[in-house]
């Protein structure tokens, strides 16, 4: 069920789309030009990352959140985009299992 | 017509998750790490020099294949196997056991599955997945890497099955045809274990377990002279990454779907050592992860001189010394 506390914030959202920037040292992209719902990878966002960046980001989200995302057919859903990677990092503070 | 009731999930590996898929539909309640476990698919080997492999590589599970048989051997299941050399003949035994409501895997090369995007797709000769219907000129698929059940083209479906190169699948497939009316999972979980700590440990040959994560080690600051160009070369230690995290490991090369294993099978065995061996092999598994990173990070920016593949070397040493001294402990755990 998704309730008012597993909804991500708008602040949570710019600061992954600050983190990746930051991690894989992205540069002239202004993050509000990058859209929330669109795929990261092999899409058309204004961030268009590749398979050897998912490593990055994946290994950045435990760092900053705390967060392992142990399997991999979850992390290709957990970092497919911005909306993906917040709802998962919401739904991992109320409820962590990894 | 598609087979009632089967229950498509995805998993972390597809061999050990369409096992996994046959074995609930079968009506054993088993979860993919206790299958990935029992059937000792932990592992590694470093092939420096084979006549299989273009390029030095290593492999972080058993080979492919032998979950299933270490599966039947521990727990008592059967699985009935079929190859073929005619691809009408191995479309029709497949239809036959289809319109028998049987579901079965299938062994393709990964490239044919079209319901995959393209950009994602890389020729594997060992993918598995579970054929659960058919219509028309269509099979209804279900890919452990796959969120939905989708629906493949015949033909792709053969080319898949009777690719060619290297381990061609020969249109293998396979379903299961007995469940035991018992299953000891103590006597399984302990045979898996003691097995996995035997080919990590103790397999009398050098580039196999820990002494070939060792020769990973040692050796692949010698990758250069294999390497046609740094653009080879950094193909080459980006697929470090690949290897470990893409191909279906559930993350760090299968560290951290044996350590869930652990976990899961500690209450099973009364071992609760086990549980915490789980966050030891979770670490062990962020280790690895460092290395991913690592290996895509220098792959990527072509910084691949020889203080870079020192520094590579140095974090694999770190890994097996890691591991030599988990897997003793496993092995004294499970005394």
């Amino acid at each position: 069920m998704i309730t008012d506390m597993t909804i991500p914030t708008e602040e949570l959202k710019l600061e992954i789309k600050n983190l990746i920037m930051s991690t894989l040292a992205i540069e002239g992209i202004n993050p509000a030009d990058v859209d929330n719902d669109q795929p990261l990878f092999g899409g058309s966002n204004a961030l268009t990352l590749d398979s050897v960046d998912a490593i990055e980001i994946i290994m950045a989200i435990q760092r900053t959140y705390g967060i392992r995302i142990a399997d991999q057919s979850l992390a290709r859903q957990v970092i497919s985009s911005i909306n993906t990677i917040a709802l998962f990092i919401t739904e991992q503070r109320q409820n962590p299992t990894t | 017509m598609i087979i009632q009731n089967f229950n498509h999930k995805m998993a972390a590996h597809c061999e050990s998750g369409t096992i996994t898929s046959l074995l609930n539909h079968g009506g054993l309640n088993i979860t993919e790490p206790l299958v990935f476990g029992i059937a000792s698919g932990i592992f590694f080997g470093y092939f420096h020099k084979m006549k299989s492999f273009a390029f030095p590589t290593f492999i972080v599970r058993n080979k492919p294949g032998q979950m299933r048989t270490n599966i039947e051997k521990r727990l008592g299941v059967k699985f009935q196997t079929y190859d073929f050399n005619n691809p009408a003949k191995g479309q029709q035994t497949l239809d036959q056991l289809l319109d028998r409501n049987i579901p079965t895997a299938a062994q393709v090369d990964f490239f044919y599955m079209d319901y995959v995007p393209s950009w994602e797709r890389v020729h594997i000769n060992v993918h598995f997945l579970a054929v659960i219907g058919r219509e028309d000129n269509k099979y209804i698929i279900s890919d452990a890497y796959f969120p939905k059940v989708v629906e493949l083209d015949a033909a792709s479906l053969e080319k898949g099955r009777f690719a060619g190169g290297n381990m061609s699948p020969k249109g293998f497939i396979f379903h299961l045809d007995k469940l035991p009316s018992d299953i000891d999972y103590n006597t399984a979980i302990i045979k898996g274990i003691k097995k996995a700590c035997f080919y990590m440990l103790k397999i009398p040959i050098p580039f196999l377990g820990i002494r070939g994560m060792r020769m990973f080690a040692r050796k692949v600051t010698e990758w250069p002279k294999f390497a046609r160009d740094t653009e080879h070369l950094s193909h080459e230690i980006m697929k470090i990454n690949i290897l470990l995290e893409d191909q279906g490991t559930g993350g760090a090369g299968f560290r951290f779907m044996y350590a869930t294993f652990l976990q899961q099978a500690a209450d099973m065995v009364g071992k609760p050592g086990l549980k915490e061996l789980s966050g030891e092999l979770m670490k062990i598994g962020d280790g690895w992860r460092e290395i991913s990173l690592f290996s895509a990070r220098i792959g990527k920016n072509r910084d691949l001189g020889p203080d870079k593949l020192k520094q590579l070397s140095e974090m694999i040493y770190d890994r097996a010394d890691v591991e030599e001294r988990f897997f003793k402990s496993l092995s004294q755990a499970i005394k």
